[in-house]
Order: C-alpha cells, then sequence, then structure tokens
C-alpha cells in the first residue's frame, strides 16, 4: 500500500563515490567523527574538535576553535560568516563563536566574538542554531524548551541585545528565519508544537501554528520561490507552513531522520524501515535518501546509504557525508535527460510542467507538446492530442498537425486547432479555407458564426477565400454577413441575389453603398431585382438618376460625395432602361419620372417612353383611356425630344396615325401623308392633304387625281374637286388629265365634262383675245407706218398755236417737232434736255430704248434662262417669251441720230420694234 | 463592520483509485482551469482564492484532503477549524455515492457542529455515464440537511456557484451569530492586514467526502 500512495520514483541524480583526488581508485575518507557540518560560501564545512574546511579540490584544511569539540555549525551563505558551538571546558557550557572566514589570524580565521549561550542562569544544552543573513538575528534553540534571540550585528559584542525568546519544557528541536519584504519571522519547532514569531512587530506576537512537533534537524525552509515555508516532518506527514497559517501536508511516511530543502528539492532522510531488525547485526544503520519534488509531484531520487551524518548541498551538487567517513556525490541530470525519461515513460504532462519549473524556452516545451501529442495521438485520444498541438503553435508547423488529422478524418479536432491558429492570428488562406471547410462539414454554423464574428475588430483570415468557401457550402447568410462586414459588394450581392433570393435585402444593400458603386451593380443586378422587386428597384432607379445620396455611415467604405457637387450622383437614365425589359409598367413609371424631375434626359428615354405610351395605347380598348393616351403620346411627340426616324419607326408600327401624321407634317414629307391617307382610303383626307399642302407641293393634286383615277370605286366627287383645283391652278394640261382618268374604268365623261367644257371654253376665249390683239397691232403697225411714210414724204405743217410746255400762245421764236410739238424757243432751251429731242417724247422714247437695251443685255444671261425655266410651271411661255427677245435673230437698236435721215432699211427696224413692244404687253 | 474574512475549508478525495474530482474542482475554482491527468492526492493541499460576498473581500483557504482510508487520520485533523466543507462525489460512479455516509458522519464528529457541508454531485458532463440520479443527491442531502448542487471540473459548470454558495452560507451564519469570530477553531479569522474591527475567520472544517470505492 505503501508503494501505492508515493509519487512516481525517478532516478535525476547521478550517484558517485567521491575518490580522492591524490591516490587514483581509493575513496575520499573524510574525518573521523565528524559532530556538526555546513556548507557555503565554496567550501563544506565539517567540526569535531577541529574546524575543517574542504574545498572543491577536496583539500581539507583544519583550525583548533574549541578545546573539547565542535556542536554546532551554521555557515551563511552570503556572509563569510561561520557560527559555532561548541566548548571549551567539560560541563555544560556552550560557547558561541563567530567566525570571519576571510580574515585570518595567525592561520586560522578571525574569531570576531565569542560568548557563552545560556538562557535565564541556567546553562542548558544548546540544541539548534539559526542565524538570520541580514547578521541582526541569531536564535539558539536549548534542550529546556527556551530559545535566546540575539538582535544587533551579531558578529560583535556592543551592539548587540540578547533576550529570551520562547520558555517551554519541550526541547526546541529547529529554528527558522523567513524574511518577506520587510517582515521577519522566526520559526520555532519543538518536540510538541510549531509556533512563529513576527520579529518585525514589537512584543514579538508569537502565533501557535500546529499542535505537533518533530525531531532534532526535521525541519526547514524552503526557497523564497516557494514562499518560504517551514517545513515539519512529523512521522505521518511533512507538513508545509506559513506564518500564519498551515499549508499543505504530504503524507511521506517513516521515521524521519533529517530534513534539508535544497534547490527546490525535498531531501527527506528516513530509517530504512525495511531492516529495522537488522540494527543489532549490521554496525551501521540503513538510511534512505529521497528527494522529492513537491511543486511536480514526484520522487527524483531515493536510494539506501549506510547511516548519513548529513547531506550537504554545494558546488551545484549534493554531498552525502556517511558515518563511515565516506562521502557520496548526486549529480542533478540536465533537463534534456530528465525529459527523456519522463517521455519514455510518457509522462508528458510531469515533462511539461518539469520544463516550465525548469524554466525551459519555448521551443523545448512545444517540442514536448508535440511529442505528447503524438502520444496521444498514437494511442487514438484525438482529443487530448489537438489540445497538445495546440500548445505548440507558433513553433511547430501547422501543417504537420493538419495532415495527421485530415489523414485520421478526425474533422473535430482539426477544427479545434485550426481555430487556436486563427486566434492567434498565425494562420493562412489555406487555413481559414479549411477551417471553413471543416464547419461547413460539421455543419456547425453556430461556431461558425462565432467565428465570422467574433473577429470583429481584427481579421484573421482572408475575407474572400472565407466568403468563397461559405458560399460553396451552401452557408449564404455567413458569406453574406461576412461580405457585408468587408464591403465586399460584389459578393454580397451575388450572394444574395443568386442564392439566397433575397431581393429586397439586397436592394436595400445597394442603396447604401456609394454612389459609383451602386450604378455599377445596379446595372449588373438590376434585371434581376427588376424581375423579383419591381416596385423597389424602379424607385433605386429613380433616386439614382435624379438625387442619389448615401445613408450617412451605413455601410463600410462610404463616402460622402454628397457634398463634392451633385453632377457625379446623376446615373444615365438611358442605360438602365434595359433593366426594365419585361416590365413596361415600372419603365413607364420610371420614365415619367425622369422626364418630368429632368427635362433634359438622354433622347433614349424619351423614345422608350414613347414607345411605351404607343404600346399602352395600342392595347388600350377603352375609348376613353385611349384618347388620354394618344394626347400623352402626341405631346411626347410633340416635345421635340424624340429621334424623328425612330418616332416615326414607333409610330408606324403601332399604327398610330396622329402620330405618324404629325412626323410626316413636321419632316415635311407631303407626299407621305398623302400617301398614308390613301392607303387607308380617306379620300376626303386625302383632299383635305392635298388643300393643305397643294401650296408647299404642287405635284400632290396629280398624284391625287392619278389615286382616284385608278380607284375602281365613284368618287367623281373627289375627282371633279381635284380638277377643280387643277383646273384652277393651271397644274395640269388637260390632255394629261384626261389620260390620267382615262385609267379609271368608272371615271365616265360626265366626270371631266364640266372640267373639259371648261377648259375648252377658257381655251377658245384666250385664242379670241389673241387674235383682237393680234389685230390691234396690226392696226396700229399700220397706223405706224403710214405715219412714218407720211413723215417721209409729205410736208409737216405745223399748226400748233400753243405752246405744249407753258400752253401760252407761240410766238416767235419757237421750235417745232416732227411729232407735232411745238415750243416757245426759251421754254424748249429751258427745258429740253437735247435739241434733237422734243422734251415731252424724250420719256417716253427713253423708256423704249431702255427696255430694249434691257431685252438685249439679258438675251445672253443663259443661267437666268435655265432657272426660269426650270421654276416655272410652263416653260413652254419662257421659251416663248426668249425667242420673243430675239435670242436668235439679233436685235438692233434704232435711233435717229440728230440730223441723221433714217436710211431704208430703218423701216424694217421700225416693224421690229412694233413687234417687240406688242410681244411685251402680251406678257 | 467592514470584514475581511478568511474562510478555510476542506474537500477530501476518497477514492482510491480514482478521484472524484475534487482537486479538479479546486484547481478549476483557483486557477480556472481543467487538468484531466492529476496525481493523486497524498495528504492535503492547498489553494486560495478572493471572493467578494456583500461587498466584503473574503479569502477563501481551501484545503484538498485525500480521499483514502490510510490518510483519515491526517485528514481529520483538517476538519478541525474549518468553517465549511464541500462533499464531493462521482455522478458516475455509485460507490462513491454509497460511502457519504461514512464520511458525512466522520466528518461531523471532527468538526464544528456549525459547520456548513455541501454535497456536490460531480463529473456531470458524463451524462452519458450516470449511474447517481440527481434525484438521489437531492433526497441525502435533504435528509441530512446539506446543501446540494451538481457540478462539472471539466466544463466549470457550477464550480464557481459551489464554493460561493458555500461562503455565503457562512457568511450568513456568521451574520446571525452562529460562528464565534473570535474562536479560531471555527475557522473563521479577521484578516491581520486590515484593521482591528475586521474580523475573519478561518474555517474550515470539513472533510467531506463522497463516495467511496474501495479496492
Amino acid at each position: 500500500m505503501a508503494a501505492f500512495l508515493q509519487w512516481r520514483r525517478f532516478v535525476f541524480f547521478d550517484r558517485e563515490t567521491v575518490k580522492d583526488p591524490i591516490e587514483n581508485g581509493k575513496n575520499f575518507i573524510l574525518p573521523n567523527g565528524i559532530s556538526a557540518c555546513d556548507s557555503g560560501r565554496g567550501h563544506i564545512v565539517l567540526g569535531d574538535i577541529l574546524i575543517w574546511f574542504l574545498t572543491r579540490s577536496l583539500q581539507l584544511s583544519s583550525f583548533q576553535a574549541y578545546k573539547l569539540r565542535v556542536t554546532h555549525l551554521f555557515q551563511l551563505k552570503q556572509h563569510s560568516i561561520l557560527v559555532s558551538v561548541g566548548q571549551d571546558e567539560h560541563g555544560i557550557n556552550p560557547l558561541v563563536k563567530v567566525w570571519n572566514t576571510d580574515k585570518r589570524d595567525s592561520g586560522s580565521p578571525l574569531c570576531t566574538r565569542i560568548f557563552p549561550a545560556i538562557p535565564g542562569n541556567k546553562p542548558t544544552e544548546v540544541s539548534c542554531l539559526s542565524v538570520h543573513e541580514n547578521l541582526n538575528f541569531m536564535a539558539i534553540g536549548f534542550t529546556d524548551g527556551s530559545v535566546v534571540l540575539t538582535k544587533g550585528d551579531i558578529t560583535r559584542d556592543r551592539h548587540s541585545k540578547t533576550l529570551t525568546l520562547h520558555e517551554g519544557n519541550s526541547p526546541v528541536t529547529g529554528l527558522a528565519f523567513r524574511q518577506a519584504g520587510k517582515v521577519t519571522h522566526l520559526f520555532v519547532v519543538n518536540l510538541e508544537k510549531v509556533q512563529c514569531y513576527t520579529l518585525s512587530v514589537k512584543e514579538y506576537p508569537r502565533l501557535e501554528l500546529d499542535t505537533h512537533g518533530c525531531a532534532l534537524r526535521c525541519s526547514a525552509l524552503t526557497d523564497p520561490s516557494q514562499d518560504s515555508q517551514f517545513i515539519v516532518a512529523g512521522n505521518e506527514c511533512v507538513y508545509l507552513y506559513q506564518p500564519d497559517e498551515r499549508g499543505p501536508c504530504f503524507a511521506f511516511d517513516g521515521h524521519k531522520i533529517l530534513v534539508h530543502w535544497h534547490r527546490g528539492y525535498l531531501l527527506l532522510l528516513t530509517q530504512d524501515s525495511k531492516s529495522p531488525n537488522n540494527k543489532e547485526t549490521s554496525p551501521t544503520e540503513k538510511h534512505v535518501l529521497t528527494i522529492y519534488d513537491l511543486d511536480n509531484k514526484f520522487i527524483a531520487y531515493s536510494a539506501a546509504f549506510d547511516d548519513i551524518i548529513d547531506v550537504l548541498a554545494e558546488w551545484g551538487s549534493f554531498y552525502i557525508l556517511t558515518r563511515d567517513g565516506k562521502m557520496f556525490v548526486l549529480q542533478e541530470k540536465d533537463t534534456q535527460t530528465k525529459l527523456e525519461m519522463l517521455f519514455k515513460k510518457n509522462l508528458f504532462v510531469m515533462a511539461i510542467n518539469l520544463a516550465k519549473s525548469q524554466h525551459l524556452d519555448k521551443d523545448g516545451l512545444s517540442e514536448i507538446f508535440r511529442q505528447y501529442g503524438d502520444h496521444l495521438y498514437v494511442k487514438g485520444d484525438h482529443d487530448g492530442a489537438i489540445q497538445q498541438y495546440i500548445r505548440t503553435i507558433g513553433k511547430l508547423e501547422p501543417s504537420y498537425v493538419i495532415r495527421k488529422f485530415l489523414d485520421a478524418q478526425r474533422i473535430h479536432n482539426l477544427t479545434a486547432y485550426l481555430q487556436a491558429l486563427h486566434r492567434q492570428s498565425l494562420a493562412n488562406a489555406d487555413h481559414t479555407t479549411l477551417l471553413l471547410n471543416c464547419y461547413t462539414k460539421l455543419k456547425d454554423s453556430s461556431k461558425l458564426e462565432e467565428f465570422i464574428k467574433s473577429s470583429e475588430s481584427e481579421v484573421h483570415f482572408d475575407v474572400e477565400i472565407a466568403i468563397k468557401v461559405l458560399r460553396q457550402a451552401g452557408y449564404h447568410s455567413h458569406a453574406v454577413f461576412l461580405a457585408e462586414k468587408h464591403a465586399h459588394h460584389e459578393w454580397y450581392l451575388k450572394i444574395q441575389l443568386e442564392d439566397l433570393k433575397n431581393y429586397q435585402e439586397a436592394l436595400r444593400y445597394i442603396g447604401r453603398l456609394p454612389f459609383e458603386q451602386a450604378e455599377t451593380n445596379m446595372k449588373h443586378y438590376g434585371k434581376t431585382l427588376m424581375h423579383h422587386v419591381p416596385e423597389s428597384t424602379t424607385v433605386l432607379l429613380k433616386k439614382l438618376c435624379t438625387d442619389y445620396h448615401v445613408v450617412p455611415c451605413s455601410v463600410e467604405g462610404a463616402y460622402d460625395l454628397c457634398s463634392s457637387g451633385n453632377l457625379w450622383l446623376q446615373a444615365n437614365s438611358e442605360e438602365f432602361i434595359p433593366i426594365f425589359a419585361n416590365n413596361p409598367r415600372e419603365l413607364h413609371a420610371f420614365l415619367e419620372h425622369m422626364i418630368k424631375v429632368e427635362p433634359f434626359s438622354p433622347q433614349g428615354v424619351y423614345d422608350t417612353l414613347l414607345e411605351l405610351r404607343l404600346q399602352d395605347w395600342a392595347h388600350e380598348q377603352d375609348p376613353e383611356k385611349k384618347e388620354v393616351l394618344q394626347r400623352a403620346a402626341l405631346s411626347l411627340l410633340r416635345s421635340d425630344n424624340t429621334v424623328f426616324d425612330k418616332a416615326l419607326v414607333l409610330c408606324q408600327m403601332h399604327s398610330f396615325k396622329e402620330g405618324v401624321l404629325y412626323l410626316y407634317e413636321k419632316g415635311k414629307l407631303y407626299q407621305q401623308i398623302m400617301h398614308y391617307h390613301m392607303q387607308n382610303e380617306e379620300y376626303s383626307k386625302v383632299v383635305e392633304a392635298c388643300k393643305h399642302y397643294g401650296n408647299q407641293e404642287v405635284c400632290l393634286w396629280e398624284q391625287a387625281l392619278g389615286y382616284f383615277a385608278r380607284k375602281e370605286e365613284d368618287c367623281k366627287a373627289y375627282i371633279s374637286e381635284v380638277l377643280q383645283h387643277i383646273d384652277l391652278n393651271n397644274l395640269m394640261p388637260p390632255l394629261l388629265v384626261v389620260q390620267t382618268l382615262a385609267h379609271n374604268s368608272t371615271a365616265t365623261l360626265s366626270v371631266i365634262k364640266d372640267y373639259l367644257i371648261n377648259k375648252l371654253q377658257r381655251e377658245s376665249q384666250q385664242i379670241e383675245e389673241d387674235e383682237r390683239k393680234i389685230r390691234q397691232y396690226r392696226e396700229e403697225t399700220a397706223n405706224l407706218r403710214s405715219e412714218i411714210q407720211e413723215l417721209r414724204t409729205s410736208a409737216k405743217i405745223f399748226q400748233k398755236t400753243k405752246c405744249t410746255m407753258c400752253n401760252s400762245p407761240l410766238e416767235l421764236p419757237s421750235v417745232h417737232f416732227l411729232c407735232g410739238h411745238s415750243f416757245h424757243q426759251h421754254c424748249f432751251e429751258s427745258y429740253a434736255e437735247s435739241e434733237a429731242e422734243c422734251p415731252t417724247c424724250t420719256p417716253e422714247n427713253r423708256k423704249v430704248m431702255d427696255m430694249l437695251r434691257a431685252q438685249d443685255q439679258k438675251r445672253d444671261l443663259h443661267d437666268h434662262f435655265n432657272r426660269q425655266l426650270r421654276g416655272s410651271n410652263d416653260g413652254f411661255s419662257v421659251v416663248a417669251d426668249y425667242f420673243g427677245r430675239g435670242v436668235f435673230n439679233k436685235l438692233t437698236l434704232i435711233t435717229d441720230p440728230p440730223g441723221a435721215k433714217a436710211g431704208p432699211g430703218s423701216l424694217e427696224a421700225d416693224l421690229q420694234r412694233d413687234l417687240l413692244i406688242h410681244t411685251k404687253r402680251n406678257v | 463592520f467592514v470584514a475581511f474574512y478568511i474562510l478555510q475549508y476542506y474537500i477530501t478525495v476518497i477514492l482510491k483509485f480514482a478521484s472524484v474530482g475534487k482537486s479538479c474542482l479546486l484547481l478549476q475554482f483557483t486557477d480556472k482551469r481543467f487538468q484531466p491527468v492529476h496525481d493523486l492526492t497524498i495528504g492535503v493541499e492547498f489553494g486560495a482564492r478572493m471572493i467578494t460576498i456583500d461587498g466584503k473581500q473574503i479569502k477563501l483557504q481551501i484545503w484538498d484532503t485525500a480521499g483514502q482510508e490510510s490518510f483519515r487520520s491526517i485528514t481529520r485533523s483538517y476538519y478541525r477549524g474549518a468553517a465549511g466543507a464541500l462533499l464531493v462525489y462521482d455522478i458516475t460512479r455509485r460507490d462513491t455515492f454509497n460511502h457519504l455516509t461514512t464520511w458525512l458522519e466522520d466528518a461531523r464528529q471532527h468538526s464544528n457542529s456549525n459547520m456548513v457541508i455541501m454535497l456536490i454531485g460531480n463529473k456531470s458532463d458524463l451524462e452519458s455515464r450516470r449511474e447517481v440520479k440527481k434525484e438521489e443527491g437531492e433526497a441525502f442531502a435533504r435528509e441530512h440537511g446539506l446543501i446540494f448542487m451538481e457540478t462539472s471540473a471539466k466544463t466549470a459548470s457550477n464550480v464557481e456557484e459551489a464554493f460561493i454558495n458555500t461562503a455565503k452560507e457562512i457568511y450568513e451564519k456568521i451574520q446571525e451569530g452562529v460562528f464565534d469570530i473570535n474562536n479560531e477553531a471555527n475557522g473563521i479569522k479577521i484578516g491581520p492586514q486590515h484593521a482591528a474591527t475586521n474580523s475573519s475567520l478561518a474555517g474550515g472544517q470539513g472533510g467531506q467526502q463522497a463516495g467511496g470505492g474501495c479496492c
């Protein structure tokens, strides 16, 4: 049972017998009869009669300290001060001597102080001794139960006070000073009690810690790193004490002989319980030395020795002195060796603890964790293994672990590992992908959520990859969350629309994006959105195309463009039109809105709107509504914002008569208008159109006539109306009219009779008129000729009695002209421009002359002629006119030179002039 | 009345083969960690933690006692002077529950009669291996005037509550004057570093135990 209740046992120390350095192979022999020993300051101090110093090179030196014997030694660790108790004379008369081992006095250390150790007035045996390292306290315990405390510089008589602290009946068995900060405690243990004095408080208050004590040399103080606890080894247990209370206890069985605390180890010497009966047979006692590591709970070494005097720690090892003069050394193994021993036994937890208490570096620790993990993994404890692997993060290559668990299909563990990796920000994109895959495989959406959402401040992973993975795995809402949080708009929308089908949400999201992104995304996803949530989409589009404002701060990365100019913030509405495919109603609303708020919208907007209105119009059954729609469409056409061609095509497609006509008119396509009516067989409209536009384009009438002529139906009324107009305006030669009408099988003569009669009448009238004129001109010509003849041949009698100029009776001198005018000479002179002409006839003559000259000049202006010919609707008359002007025969102008007689040829010229005049009149 | 209390109490570890988790409970309470592999307690271990009850700082000193029969004599001495105790059994092992009576008698016999005892059914995370129903634990607690709670040292469920409730119970008893705070044997002591009016206590008693299996 005892074995079972013990800690694990290791051999962390190598035991060797110390050899004599001079004589090879021989053991080193200690002086005989050692009664006290201690160590420190680079040497071991032994005391019998002499005080011996043993150096590391095993050189012994000694000096005589007492005359009889040395009973106690205390070597301070921080000062070269040695305190001894011994006897110079027989009887009970202990003397305390304080030595300074640095100073020499004739070969031996300098003794700085000697005083007798006597509590009260009765001399008693000293049982134990302790000195505070600050040299201000020394305590001496006596077998009668009292403790003498010396305060002040203990190396000098003068400066110290001595007082008796503790009186009791039980022999004092142990003393220890404990310094913690400025507080000094003295632990005192006797056979019955454990007590503690607080020396830093006046009166030295005492606290009883326990009601059992221990034997001599069975108490010690732990290192400050162990909280400087007082160790008391009772027979059943080893107890630890704080100055004010009990601490833990350890059930280490056996009769304790000696307790030491060195360098983190508890050294416990017990009597060998297995051979208590051998005492008689063997001259020496068997002792068991056990070295405990209380922190890590194991036995670092345990071995039996013959009758040990003491165990000392010096030069980094433990030295065991035995009664038979031998000295053993226990050399501690190095940490690596120890760890390997633990590994061999698979005691990884212990190894880890040990490594920590030995302050092993991180690499070393991580190696232990890895080995532990490997071990657990092999054992099949994957959960445990992953815990260990997680602790290697940062040192061990993650792929090592990941591969292991991937092979084993331990997704759960792998997840834990990857999580830890991410927490420490050591994960790369692959790790993220893997982790997310793990989550999705495990269907652990809550963890997934936590993972995604926990990384509020920092992102340990590649967001894009995460989104992709999540999306693939069908964790759309998570992907969306990520995308939204990290402003991956594209992804957000893609998932929202393609996977989640959450159109409203997507729309709302777009609405919060900065303008450019909103615009791009809208173009991209508009169709889908329109398909599913038309109203809201339209609203957003309207906003986008008019005054888009980002809702402040709602989306990461949104920046306030609004202030920098609204011009930027209007999308081109035309570009969004395709989005509305299949949804004319919304498109309609959108366009109407656009036109209303934005008069300068792109043409596409108007075109599209027109198309829509026409469609509506075309499909509308209710005449009233149709009327309204028609007005709307027309007003749009009239707004002049549409493209003519497109609008025309649209109107034609939808048979929108008013629109078509309007457009024709606008485009001056009068023929088209008429053709349109013709096609629709609306005769009255045809006629109307002719009336309307006939002025601009005369051939309309002809066409109308041709149209009606071809009509098989009875449209005489129209024909006659058309004919009237033709007639009125003399648009067509009658022959042509007849020819045209001849096509019509139904048109009877009666239709044309009036026209023809009318025409013929006028023709004949004209002829008569012309003939009359001819006659008239002939007569005139004859008169003129006869007059000329007369002037040439007979004498002219001037009978005028009055002056043509002043109308008063003629007097001499007077001037007479052949033309029959007579003037006073003075009248003539004051009026006449030239002497040869009659002032009265001159204007008339000049007029005629000018006319002739002008005609003569114009005759050669061919361009002008051409123009006139083309511009006129009766080319013949133009040609005739020119002919009349003498285009073909030279027209010579005959003037009567003053005083010159007209030659015989001049008659001809006169004739021609007559002809000319006549022609002119005729024109 | 300002108070700085020190309450001390023990938990005993009872089994020889496997612990019912007392040491784990303590570790969870004082260090907030769980160590599944735990060497068996030899003797008595010790832990402390500051808590605040009713605005007062209280230092809980907790003794974790060994559960084996062979240590009973050692651990008994720790019952004395404890103000409270946690008696722990393992819900996955009926034998640990069956031995409760023995341990309870032992604790009552060696402790202050006012000691607050809480019965703890540990390892509540191992529901699938449960052998002792929660109702049984409750019934036992009622019968013997104990407070009852099920805990899991592994998941830390109820661990905090178990210790703190015990401390509260002790605190209430102090307020009611049941404990004489000037008698250290009650396990309560006024904190030494505070004003004279502080009282505290070390209390402790306890041992308790939980189940018991024998080898």
